[in-house]
């Protein structure tokens, strides 16, 4: 063997005892034209920033360390793009076979007639005429549906399998219905205050700070739900700890809409005078004034990517922001006063006016450079003497809820709905149990307050104010910590760290206020041992108490 | 004991400094490698460490290996001899220390001393030194005046290690010794002590044989002879310690001879050999040829020598291991047990390799292989394709090409004879598919007019008959073979493409039909070209006759299905073209029939295809395909199509339109509809293009553009390009008349709504005139700019330094004002994110609650603010990467698997 090492010393190559040669060194890696292309394609869909420039890092360690760091983000694009393989449903529009058809031609009894029976089920009709016009909501899963008449009449369903959750006739004005985090419980802004139901149609809360709500909103992410009363008044109440987060005057009278982004949780509130308002919880000012319309802003809505919005005013007007920008992309003509906009997972916008609703197609995509102007819609509905109140999507479905005066409709619109779901996110074939856990787990990624901002991403990011500023801002007169407070927090996670403390104060033979705090939260603690001891000495009985373990 | 003292001379090789690889230093280490060998003798290879063993498959040191291995044979040596010493790899380290040898040699630590001290002994060994090993060359020819037993024993050591002693100069430079091979030496010598020490002890009993002998025969001597002689015994014994530092070369002048020593009279000669040698060394101008030894360096000295060679080997034996361990820190995960000690290191488990004769290793894949022999599966079984081949080619002896030729034409041969066969094959799947569905189709048209004959007559329950048929309806609508069916759903998911036939070519009828259809739209004839494919039986028309057409066109394929080509010597065969003919005729038959069945349901295609029944055919139609042999299959084919086509279309023409023609017209937006456009006008604006737009959103009843109205008001245009829609729509009204009359209906509304919408906006503008909303909003926006801009302020307090109140001017107030002004940073205009943004107030305060979440200052390895936001730009979760990115970002740093950890045993890089 030392022969043979000595034979093989000029090669630099790894011999292993059993004979084996490892190969050192090898060219194994070859980038092809398409290989190039794969990747571009995946940076551009899920690549995440430029990369930075690594060689100019002085720091070698740094170097290293941030070239690997630019590896992992480039097999981590490539990755999320290969998985794409995965989202194996695909999702189509009706699409006219020849230049003379039409796809808004197409009505809905056609399309039931055509596609297969389960699908056409998801097309219905409930009558409800005499307590309308109701307003509908989707629960984020897309599988129950929340019906509430403007006289009273709150229902709960799931609506593919026509179950009935709960109703319930409260007697008074219903102004605004919402799902809280799932199915288990909804709010409703009710003539005065708002109430928490649960799945049952149990009463479970009544927020009196609340008052006359006329819109309300949820932000599943941060459990906040947002209401907008008559006064202007935009307050968020944590729905799991049950604060009062923030309560701002908007002072621009009697708000007309509410809209939320799902991108960064900001509430878009349109106002009598035409213009939007872009709100967070943080700010007492908005964040953003935009004037939109020259009348009310009837309704708005904003895309799932927090890229387009779309405002439909009084004026006869639907216009499409880029809300990036604060830039109006597009604006159409309604025939009447649109009463309610929604966009769809897809980029489909339904548009109620009147006793109509208009389904647009292509209104904005993220994809194309310029925006064009749409020249027809996708689909339309309606013309049959229901005046629309809400329209909504629902989420993973290609199907639209519509609330007008005799009830709710469900309409089939080809293309509309997500057609891969992520379960990680939301899940709308979860069952009991994982929604439990689903539950428990955004809690436990709930979202602070303080973190809603227009850019979501600034978290981490770096505060580029001098020092001088800082100190400058920084709040000299504010009360110190309670020495109470001080030694907690100190004391946190720890175990006798009271007593260490205490100890070592007595060492030093100062008795100030916060030594004798100190003696009294040990001697509290004390106490509260004892207590226990005893309690488990009257457990365990007479026999046994000597075993009761003092801790 | 002067036996000890050739043991404790061994020290000085150990001692040899880079630099002091004299000949002199060297002739001492033969000593020691004297000793070495001895010890060698004794004590077995077989006795090497574990470990020394695993270090020696070291790749990168493989020059220098031969003889580390044999430093580390001996280091095994000693650490046999000297089990129990303490751990092994301090050793170099504490062999440096200045007081190592009393310590480390435990019983013999006077000896140490002493041999270290004594810088020379009896002249017998210095010369045997001297001689020893420094010049192999004169090694041969020389001859020792003493024992030959020793100089023999001398010399083997010598030749041992001679070799060894050349590398270690090639290896580690002439200035560099191994402290390995200093170690081996030194420890070589002690354990060879006992026999040396013999050897010494014999040799001081010749000495003092012979200083007896001396003493017996010259006890007349004067005194003072003797005492010089004892002096110069004294000088050559060294046994005066003070001695050794001072030069011994002035008293070594002093010329020796027997009679200086008082021994005139002795014969012996190998005293006289030995006194001549001395003298000799005298002369010698040589260094080291015949030269005495010099005088060792002070044991400081020897000592520092010694830690520098350590601590030089030291660092070189850790050096080997810092690519690895910087490898290891940097390592994003570390797996225990190492790789490296796994019992199938270097194997590659990724491909297995067939089992061989040679290869097969284990008991049972031996008899797998067995096994396989017997059946004729193993690896001698030879391929027979090869062998038939070779056959061909040995037996005729042919060339490559005529080998080749000859293959073809058999293959050709075998494919003629079977063309029959799958001829009447597929005229029997014609009949099969497209015939039975077309039967099928008129049993139902049958069924259908008998029931509605049954309905009107009023015989019918119809109710339950109306359920019969929803079901059977939604049965067929379920299995429609739609792309968003179920069927096609299902099979998606379970990939039945793959291996499912039946699927397979429902997909590729799929796919025709969508083809098909497509080129329906596009306006193109069907069937242009390439459809003799049996595979296209999927193109419907929309009534039976396409389908017979299509069918008829088909059997065309099948019965032109006809061969050209030379045929082979086989077939050439009489019996075998009778048997040909037979069938042929059967198929022809088959086909025959099968036109009849068609001929008979539709009187109408009779007249494209009654060539069998005999009716003839005249002008430019379709062609016999029989009566024309010479041109190839296809193209008569396509002829014969084409002829159908026409045939076909002149017989559908009166249910159904051609499809419109697209008018040339290159200034019309596209996007419209056909109706919509406008004839050719070269006056014709984008005004009016406009106006156009808006009609035409108007027809969808739900929006319109938002174009200016002033613009469109100016509508002169609108009448005519209405008028031009009715022409168009004339058009049209050939091909879907209910378009047209709604297409009618809305020109109604247009002619209404078009000057409504406008007078919408003109209202719109008017109802909204009051509020000055825009203004508002400006005025609006100015004063926030204002107000967040650069400030001043007045710091002035009133009534310092001045009066106020009452009575005091308003001259005088104003004289104080502004006294003491500080400037307040805000944001500038131009700086705003809304300076040039319309009808945009974007708030500049800094929102104070977000601040928690930013990071106060730029965390430590990081130079830039790009750098550290990089590092933070991917989250880890699950939700937004990969399962597989999110495993490898939570993949812990260090894991430890089952097994025995052992410790690296060799660097890896």
């Amino acid at each position: 063997m030392e022969t043979t090492d000595i034979a093989a010393a000029p090669q630099p190559r790894v011999k292993h005892d059993n004979g084996a040669l490892a190969i050192t060194d090898t060219r194994t890696k070859f980038t092809s034209r398409v290989e190039v292309r794969r990747q571009k394609e995946a940076q551009r869909a899920y690549g995440r920033g430029r990369q930075i420039d690594v060689k100019g890092v002085k720091d070698k360690k740094l170097r290293r360390n941030l070239t690997n760091l630019e590896d992992k983000y480039k097999i981590a694009t490539l990755k999320a793009k290969e998985a794409e393989i995965l989202l194996e449903n695909s999702s189509g529009f009706l699409e006219p076979e020849t230049e003379l058809e039409r796809t808004y031609k197409v009505r809905q009894d056609e399309i039931q007639q055509d596609v297969s029976i389960d699908v056409a089920q998801k097309g219905f009709e409930l009558k409800l005429e005499n307590l309308g016009p109701y307003v509908c909501e989707y629960s984020r899963t897309g599988r129950d549906l929340l019906l509430a008449g403007r006289k009273g009449h709150v229902a709960t369903m799931d609506w593919r399998d026509g179950k009935l959750g709960c109703e319930l006739q409260l007697g008074e004005t219903i102004r605004d219905a919402r799902w809280l985090h799932n199915n288990q419980y909804f709010a409703v802004a009710q003539k005065k205050y708002v109430y928490i139901y649960d799945a049952n149609g149990v009463e479970l809360h009544c927020l009196r700070k609340h008052v006359e709500v006329t819109h309300m909103e949820f932000l599943p992410y941060h459990f906040l739900l947002a209401t907008l009363g008559i006064g202007g008044q935009l307050k968020y109440q944590d729905t799991s700890t049950g604060q009062l987060v923030a309560e701002l005057p908007t002072k621009l009278g009697t708000p007309v809409s509410l809209a939320q982004n799902h991108f960064n949780g900001v509430l878009h509130v349109g106002h009598q005078n035409g213009t939007v308002t872009l709100w967070s919880p943080n700010s007492g000012d908005p964040l953003v004034k935009l004037l939109a319309h020259r009348g009310p802003v009837r309704d708005l809505a904003v895309d799932r990517e927090g890229r387009y919005m779309v405002t439909a005013g009084q004026d006869n007007k639907m216009a499409v922001w880029d809300i990036r920008m604060f830039k109006e992309v597009n604006s159409y003509f309604t025939r009447s006063p649109a009463s309610s906009v929604a966009i769809s997972d897809t980029g489909l916008t339904a548009v109620g006016w009147g006793t109509r609703t208009t389904v647009w197609k292509g209104l904005f995509s993220k994809e194309r450079p310029v925006q064009e102007k749409v020249q027809s819609p996708y689909m339309t509905w309606g013309g049959e003497g229901k005046a629309i109140e809400r329209v909504r999507w629902c989420p993973f479905e290609d199907v639209l809820g519509l609330g007008h005066t005799e009830g709710f409709s469900s309409i089939i619109i080809p293309g509309a709905g997500e057609a891969n779901f992520d379960a990680l996110e939301v899940n709308p074939l979860e069952n009991k149990k994982q929604r439990q856990e689903g539950e428990v787990k955004a809690l436990l990624n709930k979202l602070k307050p303080e973190m809603i901002a227009l850019d979501p991403n600034f978290i981490g990011k770096l505060d580029l104010r001098s020092d001088e500023q800082k100190r400058a801002e920084r709040d000299l007169d504010a009360p110190a910590a309670g020495i109470a407070e001080e030694i907690r927090n100190r004391a946190r996670g720890k175990n006798g760290v009271l007593k260490k403390y205490l100890r070592k104060q007595q060492k030093k033979n100062i008795i100030d206020e916060k030594r004798l705090k100190v003696e009294e939260m040990y001697k509290h603690q004390q106490e509260k041992k004892g207590e226990k001891l005893k309690d488990k000495v009257a457990e365990l009985g007479p026999a046994l108490a000597r075993f009761a373990k003092k801790d | 004991m002067p036996g000890r003292q050739a043991h404790g001379r061994s020290l000085l090789p150990t001692a040899a400094a880079p630099r002091a690889r004299k000949a002199s230093t060297k002739s001492r280490a033969t000593k020691a490698l004297d000793a070495f060998a001895i010890a060698e003798g004794q004590v077995t290879v077989s006795t090497r460490g574990v470990r020394t063993r695993d270090l020696e498959e070291e790749p990168e040191r493989a020059p220098k290996r031969h003889r580390d291995d044999d430093d580390e044979d001996e280091d095994d040596d000693e650490d046999g001899d000297e089990a129990g010493d303490g751990p092994r790899n301090k050793r170099p380290r504490k062999e440096a220390d200045d007081d190592e040898f009393d310590g480390f040699s435990g019983s013999d630590e006077e000896e140490w001393h002493v041999g270290v001290n004594n810088a020379d002994e009896d002249s017998d060994i210095d010369s045997d030194e001297a001689f020893g090993d420094s010049d192999n060359e004169k090694f041969d020819g020389y001859a020792f005046g003493g024992s030959s037993s020793k100089k023999t024993k001398k010399k083997k050591g010598a030749e041992s290690e001679g070799e060894s002693d050349d590398e270690d100069l090639e290896s580690l430079g002439s200035d560099a010794i191994d402290l390995a091979t200093a170690l081996d030496q030194w420890s070589g010598s002690e354990s060879g002590s006992e026999s040396g020490g013999e050897e010494g002890e014999e040799e001081s009993d010749e000495d003092e044989g012979s200083s007896e002998e001396s003493s017996g025969d010259e006890d007349d001597e004067d005194p003072s002879k003797l005492d010089a002689l004892q002096k110069v015994i004294a000088g050559f014994a060294g046994d005066n310690e003070e001695g050794d530092n001072e030069p011994f070369g002035p008293r070594q002048k002093a010329k020796l001879s027997l009679t200086d020593l008082g021994l005139a009279g002795v014969k012996d000669p190998h005293i006289k050999k030995s006194l001549k040698l001395m003298n000799k060394e005298d002369k010698a101008t040589k260094p080291g040829s015949s030269k005495k030894l010099d005088i060792p360096l002070a044991k400081r000295q020897q000592d520092r020598l010694l830690r520098s060679a350590a601590y030089e080997k030291t660092t070189e034996t850790l050096d080997r291991w810092i690519d690895t361990v910087k490898h290891n820190r940097r390592a994003d995960h570390l797996i225990f047990p190492l790789a490296q000690n796994a019992q199938d290191k270097g194997l590659n488990n990724s491909e297995l390799m067939p089992i061989t004769q040679k290869t097969s290793g284990t008991e049972l894949e031996q008899t797998i292989l067995a096994i396989m022999e017997e059946s004729g599966l193993g690896p001698s079984a030879k391929p027979e394709k090869v062998e038939q081949e070779g056959d061909l080619a040995g037996q005729e002896g042919l060339t490559e090409a005529e080998v080749k030729e000859l293959l073809r034409q058999r293959r050709r041969e075998r494919e003629l004879h079977s063309r029959e066969a799958a001829r009447s094959k597929r005229i029997k799947k014609i009949k099969s598919k497209a015939y039975r569905r077309i039967h099928r189709r008129e049993l139902r048209g049958e069924e259908q007019a008998a029931h509605d004959a049954l309905e009107q007559a009023g015989e019918l329950d119809s109710g339950e008959e109306r359920e019969a048929q929803e079901r059977r309806r939604a049965a067929e609508r379920m299995g429609t073979k739609h792309r968003e069916s179920k069927w096609a759903k299902l099979g998606k998911k379970a990939g039945r493409a793959v291996w499912d036939d039946d699927f397979r070519s429902g997909l590729t009828e799929m796919a025709q039909k969508n083809q098909e259809l497509r080129r329906r739209v596009e306006g193109r004839a069907k069937n242009s070209d390439d459809e003799d494919d049996d595979m296209s039986d999927a193109s419907y028309e929309s009534g039976d006759g396409g389908d017979k057409r299509h069918l008829l066109e088909q059997l065309n394929g099948a019965a032109a299905y006809e061969d050209d080509e030379p045929q082979s010597a086989l077939m050439k065969m009489k019996f075998m073209q009778r048997g040909e003919d037979l069938r042929k005729k059967e198929n022809d038959d088959l086909v025959d029939q099968i036109r009849r069945d068609l001929g008979s349901d539709s009187d109408d295609a009779g007249d494209i295809e009654e060539v069998d029944i005999g009716r003839r055919q005249f002008g430019g139609k379709a062609k016999n395909p029989f009566d024309v042999p010479n041109t190839s299959a296809k193209s008569k084919n396509r002829a014969a199509e084409e002829s159908k086509h026409s045939g076909a279309r002149a017989v559908e023409g009166t249910a159904k339109a051609p499809p419109p023609e697209p008018e040339p017209e290159p200034g019309a937006p596209g996007a419209a509809g056909a109706w919509s456009r406008e004839p050719l006008d070269t006056r014709k604006s984008k005004k009016a293009s406009k106006g156009l737009r808006v009609e035409e959103l108007d027809l969808s009843n739900a929006a319109m553009l938002a174009t200016k109205p002033v613009k469109v008001a100016k509508a002169s245009k609108a009448p005519k390009s209405t008028g031009a829609e009715a022409v168009v729509t004339k058009n049209i009204q050939i091909s879907a008349s209910v378009i047209v009359q709604e297409r009618e209906e809305s020109d109604d509304e247009d002619a209404i709504h078009l000057p409504m919408a406008i007078r919408d906006q003109e209202l719109i503008k008017r109802a909204f005139a009051g509020e000055d909303v825009v203004g508002e909003f400006e005025r609006e926006k100015n004063e926030t700019m204002k107000e967040d801009d650069d400030k001043e302020v007045d710091n002035t307090l009133p009534g310092w330094g001045n009066w106020v109140g009452d009575g005091v001017s308003a001259r005088e107030k104003s004289r104080h004002q502004g006294r003491f002004m500080t400037k307040v940073g805000g944001v500038k205009q131009k700086d705003r994110k809304d300076f040039k943004m319309k009808g945009v107030i974007i708030s500049e305060k800094r929102i104070k609650k977000n601040d928690k979440y930013l990071a106060t200052q730029l965390p430590h390895p990081f130079e830039s603010q790009q750098q550290y936001e990089r590092s933070l730009r991917l989250p880890v979760g699950p939700e937004w990467s990969t399962k597989e990115t999110f495993q490898e970002t939570t993949k812990p740093r260090v894991i430890v698997k089952q097994g025995i950890i052992a410790p690296m045993s060799k660097p890896v890089f």
